[in-house]
C-alpha cells in the first residue's frame, strides 16, 4: 500500500514536474489560458492579463525574497525602470519591442546593483529600508532626467509587433504576457533547482553557515538582486505597455507592498505560491464585490464606489488572516489539502 | 444523418439572426434606459474632485430624467471608481463598456488616467464627453468619439499672469510648482508670458508632490522681495503657503488655478485666503449663475452630496448636459454614430454654469471662456474680479 509521495532518486527530487497527472493537468491548464483570451470579455481579460504581468513580477520578487530572504520594499522601483527602459527605447527611440525589452531587463539589473552593494553589509529591516530609499530616488531621477523621460510629462507606449505579430488587439497581449509568465515561471524554477538556487536558500536559512559552506555572498546576493531586477523590468515594461502611457503616477509606492503581500499569502519562497499569491490578490476586490452583489445590491454599490478603500482594506485583512492562520501561505493550505487526500484517513 | 444537418442548421440560422439583431443597435440602449458610465477617483484624496464630478453628472441626469428622460427613456448613471490609480482607470472604463455595457462614457478621473484609457475608449468607438482634466494630450489629435469641455492648463495660467501683470506692473514676481505634469505645464505656461512681458521674476521654487512643510520656501520668497506671488499647489500645498505667509506676516498678491479653486479651500486658508486671485472657466457659486446651479441642484441631490459640491461639479454638469442632448437630438433610435454627429454639432449650448459650449467638425475642444475671480474670506467665496 502506498504510504506517501517518496522520491527515491536525485533526479526525481528535481523534477520540474513529478507525476503524469501533473502534467495533463498543466497542459489543460495551458490550453485553457491560451484559448481564455478569445472566450473572455475586455473586463475579464484585462485582470487576466493583470494576473499574468503581476505574476511575472512577483516571482521576480520571489527570487529575492522567497528564495534570498532578502527584503525589498521599493521593487516598484525596478517595475518603474523597467517600464521607462521600453518606452524610451521603443517610444522615443523607435527601437525594435525586442530591444525594448531586453532594455527593460538589463536597465533595472544595472540598478539592482547600486541597492544590491549595500545589501552585502546589511540585512532585515535595514536592507527594506534602503530599497524603499531607492524607489523614491529612482522615482526623482525619473522627473529630472526629462531630456531622456520627459519628466512627469510621461512617455505614450504602443502595444508591439515582435516578428510579424501584431500584440495590439487585447487578446494578443495577454498571449504575450503569458509566453513571458511561463518563461520566467520556468526559468524561476530551473534557479530554484540549480546550484545557485540552493545557493539562494542557503543563504535565506543560515548566511553564516552558507559561507562555512563555500557560497560566496558577496556575489549570490548581488545575483539575486541582478536576476530579480531583471524580471521584474520585464514585468513593468508589461505593465506600461497595458497602461499604454508611461508616468511615475502610474506606479504607486502600493505596488511594492501589493508584491510582497503576494509572496506572503502565496507562501514565501515558493513559485508556485508567487502564482497563486498573485490570483488571489488580483481578483480579491472583484471577488469580494460579486460574492456581496448575491446578497445586495446595495453593498455591491458600496464596492463600486468605494472600491479602492475597500481594496486596501481586504489586502490587510487577507494577510492578518493568513500570517495568523496560514503562515505557509496557500502553497500551505495546497500541501495541507494533498496530504491528507492522500493518507486519508490516516492523520499522517 | 440528415436529422443533425437540419438542427446544425437552425442552430446557426438561429445564431446568425441573433448576432444580426444585436449589431443593429449599440449597447446601452433598453426600452426604458439609457445607461451613462463614468470612471472616477471616489476614494482618497482626489476624491474631491472625482466625488464632485460624478455629483454634477447626476444633477444633469436627474433633471432630465425629471423631464422625462431621453425620449422617454430614463438615463441610468454607472459609477465605477478607481482610486486615481491608471490601471484601474482602464479596468474600470473595460467594464462600463463591456460588462455593464454602457451607452456613453463621461468623466473619467485625472489627466494621466484619462491619457491611459484613451485608447481603450478609441478602440471601442462609444460617445465619450471628458470634463474633469483638460489636457492637450485628449484632443490633440482629435479622436472621432471623444470630445472634452473645458480649457487647457496652460491658456488659464497664461490668462491669470497677463490678467496679474497688467494689474501689478513693474513688481517683482515669485512662482512655486509642483513636480509633476500639472507642475510643469503652470510653469511652461508662467514662462511664456515671463519672455512676453518681460516679467522681473525673483523666485522659482519647486516643490515634491505631498509636501506639507513650506515654511523654508516661503522664508525663500519673503528673502527674495516678490510683491506678487503665483502658488502653483493644489490644495493642502495653497493653503499650508498661505498660512506660512500669514505667520511672516506677507501679503503678496497671489494667484491660484483651478484644480485648488474651491470654496472649502478659503476656510482652511481663514484670512490668509482674502483676495487671492484665480482663473476659472466655470462661474463662481457666488455670482448668479452659480446661486442659480446651486438653487437647481438642491432639490436633486442629497443633503450629503450637496456638501460635496465644488467647480468640477459644474464641469460635470455641462458635460452631461452636452451629451444628454446630442443623444436626444438622435430621437427614439439613437446610434453610437448619431451620436458623435450630434456632439460633432454642438453649437452654443448653454449650460448655465460656464460660457456656451461649441464643437465643430474636427473640432473636439470647447476652448472654454475663462475668467478672474476673487476671494472673498468674509463670505468664503470667489467673486468675479473688475
Amino acid at each position: 500500500m502506498r504510504t506517501g509521495d517518496y522520491k527515491q532518486t536525485y533526479g526525481e527530487l528535481v523534477a520540474l514536474i513529478d507525476s503524469p497527472p501533473v502534467w495533463l493537468w498543466s497542459a489543460v491548464l495551458l490550453l485553457a489560458l491560451i484559448v481564455a483570451p478569445y472566450a473572455l470579455n475586455a473586463y475579464a481579460l484585462s485582470f487576466l492579463t493583470i494576473i499574468l504581468i503581476t505574476v511575472t513580477g512577483a516571482l521576480g520578487l520571489n527570487i529575492l525574497t522567497g528564495y534570498t530572504g532578502l527584503i525589498s520594499l521599493g521593487h516598484v522601483g525596478f517595475l518603474v525602470t523597467g517600464a521607462y527602459a521600453y518606452a524610451v527605447l521603443v517610444s522615443k527611440y523607435h527601437m525594435h519591442p525586442l530591444v525594448g525589452f531586453l532594455g527593460a531587463g538589463v536597465v533595472p539589473a544595472f540598478a539592482s546593483l547600486i541597492v544590491g552593494a549595500p545589501s552585502l553589509r546589511l540585512k532585515g529591516l535595514y536592507l527594506a529600508i534602503t530599497t524603499l530609499a531607492f524607489s523614491f530616488i529612482i522615482n526623482t531621477v525619473i522627473l529630472e532626467a526629462r531630456w531622456l523621460t520627459n519628466g512627469a510629462r510621461g512617455i505614450s507606449v504602443q502595444r508591439p509587433e515582435i516578428l510579424g505579430i501584431s500584440f495590439d488587439g487585447d487578446a494578443a497581449f495577454t498571449h504575450l504576457c503569458l509566453g513571458i509568465a511561463i518563461l520566467t515561471l520556468f526559468a524561476t524554477l530551473n534557479i530554484r533547482r540549480s546550484r545557485v538556487g540552493r545557493a539562494f536558500v542557503a543563504i535565506r536559512d543560515n548566511d553564516t553557515a552558507a559561507r562555512v559552506m563555500g557560497i560566496n555572498l558577496h556575489a549570490y546576493k548581488l545575483f539575486a538582486f541582478v536576476t530579480s531586477a531583471f524580471i521584474t523590468g520585464i514585468s513593468g515594461a508589461l505593465y506600461g505597455i497595458y497602461l499604454s502611457f508611461v508616468s511615475v503616477e502610474g506606479f504607486p509606492f502600493l505596488l511594492s507592498i501589493e508584491a510582497l503581500a503576494i509572496l506572503i499569502v502565496g507562501g514565501l519562497g515558493s513559485a508556485l505560491g508567487a502564482v497563486l499569491g498573485a490570483i488571489l490578490i488580483v481578483l480579491l476586490p472583484e471577488a469580494t464585490r460579486l460574492v456581496f452583489s448575491l446578497f445586495s445590491g446595495q453593498l455591491d454599490a458600496t464596492f463600486t464606489t468605494g472600491a479602492q478603500e475597500l481594496k486596501s482594506m481586504l489586502y490587510g485583512l487577507v494577510i492578518i488572516l493568513f500570517l495568523r492562520f496560514q503562515p505557509r501561505g496557500l502553497v500551505g493550505a495546497w500541501h495541507d489539502v494533498r496530504r491528507t487526500w492522500v493518507h486519508w484517513p490516516l492523520r499522517y | 444523418m440528415r436529422t443533425y444537418l437540419t438542427t446544425a442548421s437552425l442552430l446557426l440560422a438561429a445564431t446568425v439572426f441573433t448576432a444580426g439583431n444585436a449589431l443593429a443597435a449599440d449597447p446601452g440602449i433598453t426600452d426604458t434606459e439609457v445607461l451613462i458610465g463614468d470612471v472616477e477617483p471616489l476614494t482618497g484624496p482626489p476624491a474631491l474632485l472625482g466625488v464632485a464630478a460624478s455629483i454634477g453628472h447626476k444633477i444633469a441626469i436627474a433633471e432630465a430624467n425629471n423631464a422625462g428622460g431621453i425620449n422617454g427613456r430614463k438615463i441610468k448613471y454607472v459609477l465605477e471608481d478607481d482610486g486615481y490609480v491608471t490601471a484601474r482607470t482602464i479596468q474600470g472604463a473595460k467594464k462600463v463598456i463591456e460588462v455593464d455595457k454602457v451607452f456613453a462614457m463621461l468623466g473619467m478621473s485625472g489627466s494621466g488616467q484619462s491619457i491611459a484609457v484613451m485608447p481603450v475608449l478609441e478602440k471601442a468607438g462609444i460617445p465619450t464627453v471628458i470634463d474633469v482634466a483638460p489636457v492637450k494630450f485628449l484632443w490633440e489629435p482629435a479622436r472621432k468619439n471623444v470630445f472634452v469641455v473645458g480649457q487647457s492648463y496652460e491658456e488659464g495660467i497664461i490668462h491669470l499672469v497677463n490678467y496679474l501683470a497688467e494689474k501689478n506692473p513693474g513688481k517683482k514676481w515669485g512662482l512655486i510648482t509642483q513636480d509633476d505634469d500639472y507642475g510643469i505645464t503652470v510653469r511652461d505656461g508662467f514662462d511664456s508670458v515671463v519672455k512676453a512681458k518681460k516679467l522681473n521674476v525673483v523666485y522659482s521654487g519647486n516643490y515634491k508632490k505631498g509636501q506639507q512643510d513650506f515654511s523654508s520656501d516661503m522664508l525663500q520668497l519673503k528673502d527674495s522681495g516678490a510683491e506678487v506671488f503665483l502658488a502653483g499647489g493644489i490644495i493642502a500645498e495653497n493653503i499650508a503657503m498661505m498660512k506660512e505667509l500669514e505667520k511672516l506676516n506677507l501679503k503678496p498678491v497671489t494667484g491660484i488655478f483651478w484644480p485648488g479653486r474651491i470654496e472649502p479651500v478659503l476656510k482652511l486658508m481663514g484670512p490668509a485666503g482674502d483676495g487671492i486671485y484665480a482663473v476659472d472657466y466655470v462661474e463662481p457659486f457666488a455670482s448668479e449663475a452659480g446661486k442659480a446651479f446651486l438653487d437647481k441642484a438642491r432639490p436633486l441631490v442629497s443633503e450629503a452630496e450637496l456638501k460635496g459640491i465644488n467647480r468640477y461639479t459644474m464641469t460635470g454638469y455641462a458635460a452631461a448636459k452636452v451629451l444628454i442632448g446630442a443623444i436626444e437630438r438622435c430621437g427614439k433610435q439613437p446610434t453610437w454614430a448619431c451620436t458623435i454627429s450630434e456632439l460633432e454639432k454642438t453649437k452654443n449650448v448653454e449650460t448655465g454654469v460656464m460660457a456656451p459650449i461649441s464643437f465643430g467638425p474636427g473640432v473636439r475642444f470647447s476652448n472654454q471662456k475663462l475668467q478672474i475671480m476673487r476671494a472673498d474670506a468674509a463670505t468664503l467665496s470667489f467673486k468675479p474680479a473688475n
